[in-house]
């Protein structure tokens, strides 16, 4: 090896720096070559937040009222399709439900979809509808399947290269029942952990994540890292180890170094947003994460979703007490959801940044799944008439009408599109969007093919089933 | 409206279902073209055949035309010779020249695919495709020996090496061969004695021996194949499935089977036609609600039991019949009908066809399974079809994981992929017929590989990624899979939990168990021995002691002791027994232990609630025996050593007469188990960022590199941080100073001292070596270097 080879290789650290960026989103799976070229359509939004209504938002009693009946005992259960009344939104043909007046008031800042379907899966499992919402594919799969914030990651990299491109907040993966399911499709799947995301249950702690350990100043942390470098640098093996294999793991190493000691890091500390602002969004742990999302997105995230939480039983997996719940997850959803809008749009950000507000399936006072679905009924609150509060509510799985928020990224404003029926059964009865052209629309406004495929096992694996999915281009202007 | 009509596209993977729409129909080439010209044209034109001169296997072939010149012209289908000779109706030319012609449909979408330029996908070829894999084994002749390199698997790759005009690869030096072959074996880094011992050694087979060695440590090797066999048979202690019931572990079978070293034919046998305790792997997993029909438990067996043990994809076939290989829709329903209960009907992208399947196995070359028979009766003709002598695609397939395994590539590779043309044939067939001759003894195959000069060699440099062009050049370096990273670092910090998530037997045997008592020889005595405790409040444990003096060392002696409910007992220091079932006495000789002159026997005792107490009889002689009773010593654990309590005789009190004069002798010897090992507990956050999988497809390969993710979790993560805290603290113990912890730490992570450029580097961070922070910094730095992550 002559003395300049020697060189070249002595400085690679500072090399891998400039090199590392573009490494991420070519490296590892190959794209699959279809004889049909995948032409990604022009990007609509370059970051998109999926702000995610863990265990069945029931769209009658927010995004789509219908009729009304206050708790009274005695009272049908049949009779009742709403447990709140409707209220006027900021544009004339759309009505939501009491509980979300802010959020009534940015309707006029985006789309409102009323007919996204799911399909009947026999017996409903959060854990499989969620599945196959955030993959685009129901379990179980021969493959592991990558996640939306994945294929984001996987084929438009990171916006700011610092900045992991598919964050996850709120979503606790230890310590909550289905945890196992959960991970399953949090994942970058085959794709490989570097599409993986990184995640956040706690917006409050997120700081932690991407800040020197706990009790190390920044000093001795830059020290450990100068002193890596030295290391690596004086080691006698390095030439007989193989330079692809060791650069990998460097560059990583030095991308990890790279977030931790940036100022962009500062994007994860709650801290140091102004008071007001944090008082408008601490609702609770998911405001916090609507506000954390917003200010990832500002310093260049690619995708982040924002949970209010799946934990069998709480939150929107209303089996009974619908109602009460459902009254307080407004509360805590309805000012961040909204301020977020506002907050983007403020920053001149919302136009490039799609929202999208959405559940892995609607509820029902009466049916489970589908009219002529033979999945269980798993109501704890089973009654004719209703007798108490616990009662109250839509306490069902529904598979056959679901509400859809997209706000900012290219879509229209104040607009409406699909429509459910308004006698029982509340199928979507006009426009239904099952999942895979939900997921081509927000793909399409992201720049990314609903056809896009990479290879697994020498088959293809497409963006969405079989490339199949098409996009609502009504919705966008 | 009818729901239904909303869902009626294709759910699952149903990825090569031809439903295109006609209007915007553009031709696929894998799965339109390429069909067509395997049925019509591979016959002469593919792989080495080069009928007319003409070759098809790559666009660049194909476009060179043959003995007549250009065949084809892409963009102009109308003036290509080779569609005008498949229109052709002159006998003596049209093409094929034999089977049936060429569709008008197939035609439409060859003139297509010309006319829209021939689009020919890179890395596809004909001849990779074509290639069939032999399924016997097949038996080589070794090339001669070069430069006295004599073990068959140098002789093979030597020639290949050779025929190359490739250098051999240097040997690896001592230090690097012991640590790749410790982190190999049983998972773990040789220590810093390890190593200082293996480098002073001088005997000429000092690497023999310490492979031998190695493969004897029976715990460490099960608990370091236990992540290897645990993605293969997508076994786990946590997953999905679990909390419905759904799924079932198959961890005590598994982990007996590769402590015993279980035959590799028998351990698939057990597998295939399973006891309760290994039925987990078969069963799959059970989904609640309705699932793909390629997904049920009857097409998950299918597709497992074919990917695992044949590297066979049966996951395209268990769809519709496969594009990349030979498989069909109904050879993966016939395999699947060999678990099913009830008769399968074929679904063909989840659609039902209406034909049934039969239940058949898939190489009816080897025999079949009797269709009429039960279901237990079909898995065990299938078992042994499996392990059928004659069925080289079997051992094909393990030889070439377990060499994946130590070389770092499979001989053929992707490892699953095992349609494909290996890289050295020769090679492959030979390990197969070894190891078949071997009795299926995996650890006699990789002692086989070790012992070879290929694997003790240098691993090669690596400038890029490997891909299909790879060619032999020595062995690859390998990243360390989760838990061999975490086990090393748990050795090197002292910081393994203390408790195992899987019930497995880990307890090294000790040697009295080779020392085989001499069984039946003493006399059955009546057992005089009394139930005790201490005195006092009973609690939960108590500590028993005695001591007695022989006249000699007997020749045999005859232990019998149980306790309510579990006990360990030590033998002049060294634990001898142990039982945690009163209902199960032990009956062990302990001849081997006892000395001439002082004994002394130390019992700790533990009630899990109920009655406790602990009962012995040791029978030195006839004349000689020690029972149990006040004349030993007790306390509770802490307290002051008493006369110990008399609770009943044998035979009396809650547990009956449970100690048998005439048990039988069994060499049951228990001592502590070594240190919990990552494979054992449950995956963390830690552990699954570093690549260990969630199980719930089956994983045949890790990912090879580090990411960014991981690199933050590795820089401030928080289990991470605590081994490091902890070790820190653990390693400030040996009171070494900076440079000699240096040394040490280099020695157990790297097995080698730091050069004096890195023990600058590295003063500046350890300082005299009692600052708890900085060794905290001094463990980081080494823990990350690309040395340490890699088995080079």
């Amino acid at each position: 090896m002559t003395t300049h080879e020697k060189l070249v290789r002595r400085d690679f650290l500072k090399q891998l720096s400039a090199a590392s960026a573009a490494a991420l989103a070519t490296k590892g799976t190959r794209a699959w070559a279809n004889a049909e070229a995948v032409i990604h359509p022009r990007a609509k939004a370059d970051s998109c937040i999926l702000i995610w209504m863990a265990g069945g938002m029931a769209a009658p009693d927010t995004f789509d009222p219908k009729r009304y009946f206050p708790f009274k005992e005695g009272l049908e259960v049949e009779r009742i399709l709403s447990t709140f009344p409707a209220i006027d939104t900021a544009v004339d043909n759309i009505k939501i439900t009491q509980g979300l007046e802010h959020i009534a008031q940015v309707m006029d800042r985006g789309t409102l979809i009323r007919s996204a379907v799911q399909p009947d899966l026999g017996h409903i499992l959060h854990s499989r509808h969620q599945y196959h919402w955030h993959t685009g594919y129901v379990p179980p799969l021969t493959v592991a399947a990558p996640h939306i914030g994945a294929w984001m990651a996987k084929v438009l990299g990171p916006k700011n290269p610092v900045m992991p491109p598919f964050i996850n907040i709120g979503q606790r993966l230890e310590g909550v029942g289905e945890k196992e399911e959960l991970k399953a499709f949090t994942t970058g799947g085959f794709f490989g952990t570097e599409y993986g995301p990184m995640n956040l249950p706690y917006p409050k702690s997120a700081m932690q994540s991407v800040q020197p350990p706990k009790g190390m100043e920044p000093g001795r942390f830059g020290n450990r890292f100068e002193a890596y470098k030295k290391l690596i640098d004086a080691n006698p093996n390095r030439d007989l180890m193989s330079d692809y294999q060791q650069q990998s793991m460097l560059r990583a190493m030095d991308n990890a170094y790279r977030l931790l000691n940036s100022k962009d890091k500062d994007a994860f500390n709650l801290g140091l947003e102004p008071a007001k602002s944090q008082a408008i969004y601490d609702t609770g742990r998911f405001g916090r994460g609507c506000l954390l999302a917003r200010r990832l997105v500002e310093s260049g995230a690619r995708f982040v979703e924002v949970t209010t939480e799946y934990v069998p039983f709480v939150h929107w997996d209303t089996h009974e007490k619908g109602h009460e719940t459902v009254a307080r997850l407004k509360m805590e959803i309805d000012r961040p959801i909204a301020q977020l809008i506002l907050d983007l749009e403020a920053r001149g950000l919302l136009d490039r940044t799609l929202v999208v507000i959405a559940s892995e399936f609607s509820r029902d006072m009466m049916i489970e799944g589908v009219p002529g679905s033979n999945a269980k009924d798993q109501s704890r609150a089973r009654t004719d008439k209703l007798k108490e509060m616990k009662h109250y509510g839509l306490h069902r799985h529904f598979t056959g009408g679901t509400s859809v928020a997209m706000f900012g990224g290219g879509v229209k404003k104040g607009f409406l599109y699909g429509k459910t029926a308004d006698e029982r059964p509340l199928l979507a009865v006009e426009n239904p969007v099952p999942v895979e052209d939900m997921h081509a629309t927000i793909f399409t406004a992201m720049g990314i093919s609903p056809k896009a495929a990479f290879e697994v096992e020498k088959r293809p694996f497409y963006a969405t089933i079989d490339g199949t999915g098409k996009p609502v281009m009504d919705i966008f202007g | 409206m009818k729901m239904k009509n909303w869902f009626s596209y294709l759910i699952v993977l149903s990825l090569f279902a031809l439903v295109k729409p006609t209007s915007l129909w553009a031709v696929d080439f894998v799965h339109e073209v390429m069909p067509i010209i395997k049925k019509h044209c591979a016959e002469c034109h593919a792989g080495p055949k080069k009928k007319g001169g003409l070759a098809m296997n790559t666009r660049t072939e194909f476009l060179a035309g043959g003995e007549n010149g250009k065949v084809v012209i892409p963009g102009n289908a109308g003036k290509s010779l080779f569609i005008e000779l498949i229109l052709s109706d002159d006998d003596t030319e049209y093409m094929p020249p034999k089977g049936p012609r060429v569709s008008p449909e197939e035609v439409t979408v060859l003139k297509k695919w010309i006319n829209d330029g021939m689009d020919w996908e890179p890395g596809i070829t004909l001849s990779e495709a074509n290639w069939e894999p032999p399924l016997k084994p097949r038996t080589v002749t070794l090339p001669a020996a070069r430069n006295g390199r004599t073990h068959p698997i140098d002789r093979l790759l030597d020639a290949g090496l050779v025929e190359l005009k490739q250098p051999l690869p240097p040997r690896a030096t001592d230090a690097a061969f012991l640590r790749r072959a410790t982190l190999d074996v049983i998972g773990l880094l040789p220590s810093p004695e390890d190593l200082k011992a293996f480098i002073a050694d001088t005997s000429k087979n000092k690497r023999e021996t310490l492979i031998d060695q190695l493969l004897a440590k029976e715990v460490a090797y099960a608990d370091h194949w236990l992540t290897t066999w645990n993605d293969l048979l997508r076994n786990d202690y946590t997953g999905t499935g679990f909390i419905t019931g759904g799924r079932k572990q198959i961890t005590s079978w598994l982990y007996i089977a590769l402590r015993e070293n279980k035959p590799y034919d028998q351990f698939v046998r057990e597998l295939i036609a399973p006891t309760a305790d290994s039925s987990g792997f078969i069963d799959g997993i059970k989904w609640r609600g309705e699932v793909n029909a390629s997904q049920t438990r009857d097409i998950q067996f299918a597709q497992n039991v074919s990917q695992v043990f044949l590297g066979i994809n049966m996951k395209c076939a268990s769809c519709h019949d496969s594009f990349i290989d030979r498989w069909t829709l109904s050879e993966a329903y016939n395999l699947a009908s060999i678990y099913a209960e009830k008769p399968l009907e074929l679904n063909r992208c989840d659609k039902p066809t209406g034909v049934m399947a039969t239940p058949k196995w898939i190489f009816p070359e080897l025999g079949n399974v009797d269709p009429k028979a039960g279901k237990s009766e079909r898995l065990q003709q299938l078992a042994g079809l499996m392990t059928h002598p004659e069925n080289g695609r079997f051992t094909r397939t393990v030889v070439n994981r377990v060499w994946h395994r130590l070389m770092g590539r499979g001989i053929v590779h992707p490892v699953d992929a095992m349609h494909t043309q290996p890289w050295n044939e020769d090679l492959l067939d030979y390990l197969a017929v070894r190891f078949s001759d071997d009795r299926y003894d995996l650890k006699k195959y990789i002692r086989f590989v070790m012992t070879s000069q290929a694997y003790q060699s240098q691993t090669v440099i690596l400038e890029k990624e490997l891909g299909a062009d790879y060619v032999y050049a020595g062995p690859v370096a390998k990243r360390m899979t989760a838990e061999q990273l975490i086990d090393a670092i748990w050795q090197v910090t002292e910081t393994h939990p203390k408790k195992a998530e899987a019930k497995v037997d880990r307890a090294e045997r000790s040697p009295v168990q080779e020392a085989k008592a001499p069984p039946g020889k003493m006399k059955a005595l009546p057992i005089n021995a009394k139930w005790i405790w201490h005195q006092g409040a009973v609690g939960r444990k108590s500590e028993l002691r005695h001591k007695f003096t022989l006249d000699a060392a007997p020749a045999a002696a005859r232990l019998m002791a149980t306790c309510d409910n579990a006990f360990k007992m030590k033998l002049n220091g060294k634990i001898v027994a142990a039982s945690t079932d009163w209902t199960k006495p032990v009956y062990i000789d302990l001849a081997a232990h006892l000395v001439k002159g002082k004994n002394h026997i130390e019992v700790a005792a533990e009630m899990f609630g109920g009655a406790a107490g602990f009962i012995c009889q040791l029978q030195i002689s006839d004349a000689k025996v020690i029972v149990t009773d006040k004349g030993w010593e007790a306390r509770s654990p802490g307290g002051t050593w008493a006369a110990a309590k008399e609770l009943h005789p044998h035979g009396n009190g809650p547990w009956k007469k449970v100690l048998d004069p005439n048990g039988t002798t069994t060499p049951a010897v228990i001592a502590d188990s070594p240190p919990v090992r990552a494979a054992l507990v449950k995956n963390d956050f830690l552990m699954r960022s570093l690549g260990r999988p969630h199980r719930d497809q089956v994983v045949t390969t890790r990912p090879a590199e580090l990411t960014t993710l991981q690199a933050i979790d590795l820089s401030n993560g928080e289990i991470f941080g605590g081994y490091l805290s902890r070790g820190a603290k653990n390693l400030m113990g040996r009171n070494l100073s900076g440079g000699q912890l240096n040394d040490w730490l280099f020695q157990f992570a790297l097995s080698r001292k730091p050069t004096d450029a890195e023990q600058k580097v590295m003063a500046q961070i350890s300082g005299d070596g009692s600052n708890l922070l900085m060794v905290e910094d001094l463990l980081w730095l080494v823990f990350m270097q690309p040395e340490f992550q890699m088995i080079r």
